[in-house]
């Protein structure tokens, strides 16, 4: 579990990415992030915005499934995404935030992606929206 | 810097890069380069942090000599529009009042205000005027003589308004978007809006407005690749003074504007993680 999902709670100032769609801290709470490592199992293209369904493994081997939203198409498209930048059966790992009903669901800030770029995944175009540890 | 910095900032320049691999110099159909005088040439380099350059040049103009506000404009988003830091909204717009000059009523509306219950905006419902035009999706602008129709790329929305003086429309039903209706102030195109349906927030962060609000937006193209923004806001029921904001849009010639269907996929409404909004308690 400690190799494949760190789990971090803690408050992170200013760590709320800005979502197109909605207001970020109606679905989601900025205090707890996560970094998920596991395998792609489906990748839904689609506005508002993409979702990103992976397996993830703890340490005994056990799975879990987790839902990751990313920015709409039209922003990611405009960051140098592609539809086909994630295929079912990449092994990618993706930083975030959790949301607040406690399931498996986050908010994608940065995603890991197989050739090993890290690209920016949060839901809002430009550079005023970037994520903080990238604007430091 | 640690490691984790040296990534974060990787990453950024490769975004970055990316974006700009693609910027044209060339305004492209569309995008206000005008007929008659004060036709443009288009300079401008991609790169650098804030990804592309606009392009430069003289103000495109219409033939009839007022200038051609056509194009696809980016705009800073704008979460939160007093200038200091609201609810969890981090980011404020520096030319906004510290605080948004409430009336009592609506500063307890303010104060009471959580997305968790009811963001209207998750429901795919109509941003309404000032929050769509805080957004930060591009909107395309398309002059005519008489009209300007504002595309807004977020969820596809537009809206159209008269810009020859007349007056506002009577007698018709309050809307989510108002009703605007423009004229000239030398270069500057002014609209006014009224007739709000009082439904909208003004911003990501959730200020409140009521239905009694005018807005009056001032657009001044003042080169090929920028446009001055300044919005009053007007709103005796909810405002105890009249307030506004100040931006510069900029205009992107490498892109183009994309359809925005926020109903396709909207997983958070349909699993129940953000809520329908009740108006009634609003």
């Amino acid at each position: 579990m400690r190799v494949s999902l760190v789990l971090s709670l803690g408050f992170l100032a200013g760590a709320i990415p800005m979502l197109a769609h909605h207001s970020f801290s109606a679905e989601f709470d900025a205090t707890k992030t996560v970094s998920l490592k596991g395998t792609v199992t489906k990748v839904e293209w689609m506005n508002p915005h993409i979702w990103v369904y992976m397996d993830v493994k703890d340490e005994s081997g056990k799975v879990a499934k987790w839902q990751c939203e990313g920015g709409p198409p039209n922003t990611l498209t405009r960051n140098g995404w592609t539809r086909s930048a994630l295929k079912q059966g990449d092994s990618i790992t993706i930083d975030g935030t959790m949301a607040k009903d406690g399931s498996n669901t986050c908010n994608a800030t940065r995603v890991s992606l197989p050739d090993g770029r890290r690209v920016f995944a949060g839901s809002s175009g430009g550079d005023n929206n970037l994520p903080p540890a990238a604007k430091q | 810097m640690n490691t984790r910095l040296h990534v974060g900032i990787l990453s950024v320049t490769a975004v970055l890069c990316i974006a700009g691999l693609a910027f044209s110099q060339e305004p492209a159909a569309g995008q206000g380069k005008g007929q008659g005088k004060g036709q443009a040439q288009a300079k401008g380099k991609g790169g650098g942090r804030g990804g592309p350059v606009a392009p430069t040049g003289p103000t495109p103009r219409m033939p009839d000599g007022k200038p051609d506000l056509s194009g696809l404009w980016f705009r800073p988003y704008t979460p939160n529009m007093a200038s200091g830091p609201a609810k969890d909204t981090r980011q404020g717009d520096p030319t906004g009042p510290k605080e948004l000059p409430y009336t009592a009523a609506y500063k307890a509306k303010w104060d009471a205000y959580k997305p968790d219950d009811g963001d209207y905006t998750g429901a795919c419902l109509p941003f309404g005027l000032m929050r769509s035009m805080n957004s930060p999706d591009p909107i395309q602008f398309m002059q005519h003589d008489n009209f300007m129709a504002l595309l807004y790329e977020q969820n596809t929305w537009f809206k159209l308004i008269p810009i020859d003086g007349r007056p506002h429309a009577k007698n018709i039903d309050p809307t989510w978007f108002g009703d605007s209706v423009g004229h000239w102030e030398g270069d500057t195109l002014v609209v006014h809006t009224n007739n709000f349906n009082g439904k909208t927030r003004l911003d990501t962060a959730g200020h409140p407005h009521s239905d009694a609000m005018e807005l009056t937006e001032r657009f001044t193209r003042t080169d090929l690749g920028h446009m001055s923004y300044e919005v009053m806001v007007h709103d005796p029921k909810a405002f105890t003074e009249d307030w506004g904001n100040k931006r510069t849009f900029t205009l992107r010639t490498d892109t183009q504007i994309m359809e925005y269907s926020c109903e396709e996929n909207n997983k958070s409404l349909w699993e129940g993680r953000i809520k329908v909004p009740k108006y009634d308690e609003q």
